[in-house]
């Protein structure tokens, strides 16, 4: 597509608006006019929260921090789709050239028992923080930087652990699945450094803890949809999980922790 | 590292040796992991089922000599079908569990939702429940039709004879129960056309040489037990139309 020739847009929006997390929410109306197929969609949400605190009404809450797809903070669902239509897409680095004029767009907050509302599109993410205290880290001391070639690392290993530490935690994978399982989430952390030698340590126990802290998250069962591999931005694949799956069940029948 | 507050206090179950297998029956992935194992063993009994009941084409003769020469065997018959009825019961009362935990874990519906996969339509692992619940239906229709018969359990109302051909051929021929044996055999099979598949990656046997082959192999496998059953259904009793049951 020709990025100079920018059109302009007409749209209707859906949006989730809710007061505080104890509070019902409801979709409000809202349209807008002359929006530029070259801004991004977050642009387009800030757009309409100037036009709304011009007429003295609450802005729309929602969480951003980068804008470039990277700290994983503004995850919404778009017409039913974590992050909007595209794929290997952060709702931030989605461009309104993907609509069209006329479109009602309809934005939702991801929804999961272990996600609750704060307020409007903004949800509380702290169970993955939980998850990752249980056991997402090394906690050996690794010194100063060895020599590169003094510990030798498969190349697909290090590929494998490199995919999956591209994981930015936004939560996509539970907010597209039909279970609201935090599974690739939690599979990323846990094979990132399962495949590496610095993880080897407390490879046994992190994988229990994490697994055991996503259950008491009450975070739901994998189905093996692959729905989370779709929509995820930063390409985590189901392959992740199934190796979960193996370290899991190695360390909970073979291991002694 | 801490081993967080996820991990309960020690309890009797420490003290006996038995928390991995709590866990294997309460984490999620040990969970998944035994239906995986029981769904992949109770495919097995289906392949062996099929290949027996395949004799129905053979003739009376090739399916009564099979049956007999089963029955004889009651010492195997009790462990398999004890096994059968453990896999069974694990296999569902899992089901419930994830099934109940799963819609525990996204209280509030989206107003829209709409999947990322290209070219996705209705998949069967969203009807996992509702296709597994149908074959169970059917399991329990068939067991009386069939087995229960077999111990002179009668609550169907046909009139069983000692001839196993012909009771089955009965049975068949009653339209309502020949359509309810073809709609079980293909529901059968829309289970197994993700279940298959599913349960290797649950068993995390996952492996990119042979992702495709467990893939393509899980359709094959779901179409091969669903023809298989259902054709057994449609065509033995029209084939065998003549047929008069034998009282020994
Ligand atoms: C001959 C009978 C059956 C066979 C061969 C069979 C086979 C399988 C297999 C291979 C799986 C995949 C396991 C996995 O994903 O790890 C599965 C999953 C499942 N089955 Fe069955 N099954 C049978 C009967 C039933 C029954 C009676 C129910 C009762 C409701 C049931 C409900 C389910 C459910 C809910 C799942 C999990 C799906 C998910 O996680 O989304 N199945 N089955
Ligand atoms: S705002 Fe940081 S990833 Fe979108």
């Amino acid at each position: 597509m020709n990025h100079s020739t920018s059109k302009t847009l007409n749209l209707t929006l859906k949006i989730w608006r809710q007061t505080g997390p104890d509070q019902p929410g409801a979709l409000k109306t809202y349209t807008l006019t002359n929006i530029s197929t070259d801004m991004s969609f977050l642009e387009m949400l800030d757009v309409l929260n100037e036009q709304l605190i011009a007429k003295g009404e609450e802005p729309v809450a929602f969480d951003h921090d980068c804008r470039e797809g990277i700290c994983g903070t503004c995850g919404v669902m778009i017409n039913g789709q974590a992050h909007g239509p595209d794929n290997a897409t952060t709702t931030c680095q989605l461009h309104m050239r993907k609509f069209n004029d006329g479109d009602t767009i309809l934005i939702e907050p991801w929804r999961a028992k272990a996600f609750p509302i704060v307020r409007d599109l903004v949800v509380n993410r702290s169970a993955f923080d939980r998850i990752i205290q249980s056991g997402g880290y090394v906690s050996v001391n690794t010194g100063g930087a060895p020599d590169a070639n003094a510990i030798p690392v498969p190349g697909h290993m290090q590929k494998d652990a490199m995919a999956a530490a591209a994981c930015i935690g936004c939560g996509a994978c539970v907010a597209s699945c039909k279970n609201a399982s935090a599974m690739l989430f939690v599979s990323a952390k846990v094979t990132h450094m399962a495949n590496l030698p610095q993880g080897q340590a407390e490879r046994s126990k992190r994988v229990l803890s994490m697994v055991a802290t996503m259950d008491a998250e009450q975070f739901g069962n994998c189905s093996n949809t692959a729905e989370c591999e779709a929509a995820c931005p930063a390409g985590i694949k189901l392959s992740n999980i199934a190796q979960m799956n193996r370290e899991y069940m190695k360390a909970l029948l073979f291991s002694c922790e | 590292m801490e081993t967080g507050s996820a991990r309960p206090k020690a309890g009797l179950i420490d003290w006996i040796g038995l928390r991995w297998f709590f866990l294997l029956l309460s984490s999620s992935i040990g969970q998944k992991f035994v239906m995986g194992v029981t769904g992949l063993l109770l495919c097995g009994f289906l392949v062996a089922h099929l290949a027996g009941n395949l004799l129905l084409f053979a003739g009376a003769k090739w399916f009564n000599d099979y049956a007999h020469k089963l029955h004889e065997q009651w010492e195997f018959l009790i462990v398999a079908e004890t096994g059968l009825f453990v896999l069974f019961l694990a296999h569902i009362y899992l089901a419930f569990a994830t099934t109940f935990g799963n819609a525990k874990a996204r209280e509030e519906q989206y107003a829209v939702k709409q999947t990322k996969i290209k070219g996705r339509v209705i998949g069967a692992n969203s009807w996992m429940f509702a296709s597994g619940a149908v074959v169970l239906g059917f399991v329990l229709l068939h067991l009386t039709d069939l087995r229960l018969a077999a111990d002179g359990i009668n609550l169907r109302g046909f009139k069983y004879t000692d001839d196993a051909f012909g009771n089955t051929l009965m049975v068949l021929k009653n339209p309502i129960s020949r359509a309810v044996y073809v709609i079980g055999s293909i529901v059968l099979g829309i289970h197994l056309s993700h279940g298959f598949a599913s349960a290797f990656q649950s068993l995390g046997l996952n492996h990119p040489k042979y992702m495709p082959l467990i893939k393509i192999g899980g359709k094959v496998f779901a179409v091969v037990i669903a023809v298989g059953f259902a054709s057994i259904a449609l065509f033995a009793p029209e084939i065998w139309r003549g047929y008069v049951p034998v009282s020994h």
